[in-house]
């Protein structure tokens, strides 16, 4: 994992608005993604 | 999360779209959503929330620590490729306006090749790199333009 190079691509299940969806990295390829990775829900930071 | 939540018009009106990553499910996600996120920031995050229960995303970043995945973040350009990171342990967040400043330099850079200086913000001068700066960039740029 480097800065300047391409990033691993993924699908993962996702909770979007009330739904349960399917994401898939490079289906956003063509604009800007920022990929934030916390340790877990219902903590306190 | 909440704080990306909070200044998510910001983000998305800069064509960037934000997508957060935990080891909890879907349905944790729902009821955090439900329960807590919804009464912070009014109506909850607006982004999609991903699962990834074994760490297997986190584990490609780099960032899965065998039981949850750390605080890291990634800005990925057009082309898919890491423009930034920042990885930090659990105890300590992160500020959502170093992203923004990070995102908009970033795509300042993309549409003129021009570079920022230290401690540059949005509004601050850039500059043109080229033989005619080297050795140059005292007289451009001062390190109280960084404060």
């Amino acid at each position: 994992m480097q800065v300047g190079k391409e990033v691993p691509g993924f699908t993962a299940k996702a909770y979007h608005k009330g739904e349960i969806k399917e994401i898939t990295l490079s289906d956003y390829r063509g604009q800007w993604v920022v990929l934030c990775f916390y340790p877990g829900d219902f903590t306190f930071v | 999360m909440t704080a990306v939540a909070t200044r998510y018009d910001e983000i998305k009106a800069l064509g960037v779209e934000v997508l957060s990553v935990s080891v909890d499910s879907v349905f944790v996600h729902k009821i955090w959503q439900e329960q807590e996120l919804s009464r912070m920031v009014e109506g909850g995050v607006p982004y999609p929330m991903l699962s990834d229960q074994g760490g297997e995303i986190g584990t490609l970043y780099d960032v899965y620590n065998g039981s949850v995945n750390v605080r890291g973040r990634f800005l990925i350009d057009p082309d898919g490729v890491i423009q930034a990171m920042e990885v930090l342990t659990p105890p300590v967040e992160r500020n959502v306006s170093e992203l923004i400043r990070q995102l908009k330099a970033y795509q300042h850079v993309r549409e003129t090749s021009e570079v920022m200086p230290f401690g540059w913000q949005p509004g601050k001068p850039t500059l043109k790199p080229g033989m005619g700066l080297a050795g140059k960039v005292w007289e451009v740029w001062k390190p109280e333009n960084a404060f």
